[in-house]
């Protein structure tokens, strides 16, 4: 650990590094142990500061929204096999027919990606981003999917796609190591991000995701309620 | 703490009514909107709810272990939604209207206590640095700004603070 390493991790606890110098170090710390222990360190050390902070009281409806959350991810954590679940049995078979048909659809995709990774890194400059592009067939993209690893955060963009009348769009993120699909909660007209921030990178880039067709406001028990209309993977851009 | 580990809704909703203010009160001056606050206090609970088996007491205090998922939640937000943050930063960011003063805490913990006497043989600049980037998420450039001198200055100061802060903690 150098002196200058220590004092990063030091202002990564503190909260003073400018965007960008954040990013680059939250990125570090998942493949340098020592940088890892120097930001918990500091992290422990100005942690009783917390303390002599003065309350807020936030919304009174916050609790609710927070065990909504809880109770949507929990149907995965009572059930760590999903081999036996007839919903992700229904969204594999699915998805192994979407595949034989999306080698004509990829380049499409391919295409579109190219497009859109040009758009994406002239906007900003962001280390590592991927996207993603959910479609039914070639000549429909539905959704565009953004994942920027540094910040372990998705934004998932409409291209052209409506919900049908009474029905919501709710994205997944599916991997065989996370046993049943897991939401990434409603998605509609407008762009809405989401964190990454509870899985793996390795579960992220290889994930594929997926969107099904909901009753207003999402699942009613965290778990996709039919076949997904629109899926895609990640395709790396940018460097 | 242990019974939020081994997935108890009732201990969570305690846990929950003791500590959500403190924790909105860290995340809002960090991040001073409505909505994303409670977003991203929201988020905190998820992950506390999700981590609760990795709290080690040997490390320090439930409550600072939940202030820190949330500090880092709502800095990672802020540095999202304003990278270009220096502009507002003068309204929203306005510590007079409330200074926080750790060192009027009445209510010490030994390990709060043994830092802010620490805090306290700092000058006063580099003490109010560090208490704007810890309470408010200042940038190096915001605390430029504010405290009229470069931003090379600040980054100075902030590391001779943090320094001397932490060889007299470990002293």
């Amino acid at each position: 650990m150098t002196p200058d390493d220590d004092f990063a991790a030091a202002e990564f606890a503190l909260g003073s590094l400018s965007p960008g110098e954040r990013a680059a170090l939250a990125a570090r710390r998942l493949r340098e142990p020592d940088l890892d222990e120097a930001i918990r360190a500091w992290e422990e050390r100005l942690a009783p500061l917390a303390e002599a902070a003065p309350p807020i009281e936030p919304s009174h409806d916050l609790l609710p929204a927070i065990e909504r959350r809880l109770r949507a991810a929990a149907p995965s954590a009572a059930q760590p096999t999903a081999a036996a679940d007839p919903t992700v049995l229904a969204l594999r078979r699915s998805l192994t027919r979407w595949r034989t048909g999306a080698i004509a659809a990829s380049c499409v995709a391919a295409l579109l990606a190219i497009g859109f990774a040009l758009r994406e890194t002239t906007r900003e400059r962001t280390p590592r981003e991927y996207v993603a592009i959910l479609q039914k067939d070639a000549a429909s993209p539905a959704f565009e999917v953004t994942v920027n690893l540094d910040r372990q955060e998705l934004t998932v963009r409409p291209v052209a796609a409506e919900a049908p009348p009474g029905k919501s769009y709710e994205l997944w993120i599916i991997d065989a190591k996370l046993g049943a699909p897991r939401s990434l909660g409603v998605i509609g007209g407008t762009p809405r991000a989401a964190s990454l921030s509870a899985y793996d990178r390795a579960v992220v880039e290889n994930a594929t995701y997926a969107v099904t067709v909901e009753p207003p406001g999402g699942s009613p028990n965290g778990k996709p309620s039919g076949p997904p209309v629109f899926v895609g993977k990640l395709i790396p851009v940018g460097s | 703490m242990r019974r939020v580990a081994a997935r108890d809704d009732a201990a969570f909703r305690a846990l929950y009514r003791q500590t959500s203010a403190k924790l909105y009160g860290i995340v809002f001056r960090i991040l001073p909107h409505k909505d994303a606050a409670a977003e991203a206090l929201q988020e905190a609970y998820v992950r506390i709810w999700q981590r609760a088996a990795d709290f080690d007491v040997a490390k320090g205090s439930p409550l600072a272990w939940m202030a820190t998922i949330a500090r880092n939640r709502a800095l990672d937000e802020v540095r999202r939604v304003r990278p270009a943050s220096l502009q507002d930063m003068p309204d929203s960011f306005e510590p007079a209207a409330e200074p926080i003063d750790p060192l009027a805490a009445r209510d010490r913990s030994e390990r709060l206590a043994a830092l802010i006497a620490c805090l306290e043989r700092l000058d006063d600049d580099k003490r109010a640095i560090l208490m704007l980037a810890y309470y408010h998420g200042a940038s190096r450039e915001a605390l430029a700004k504010r405290f009229g001198r470069p931003v090379p200055t600040i980054k100075t100061w902030l590391r001779r603070g943090l320094a001397q802060l932490r060889d007299c903690l470990s002293s």
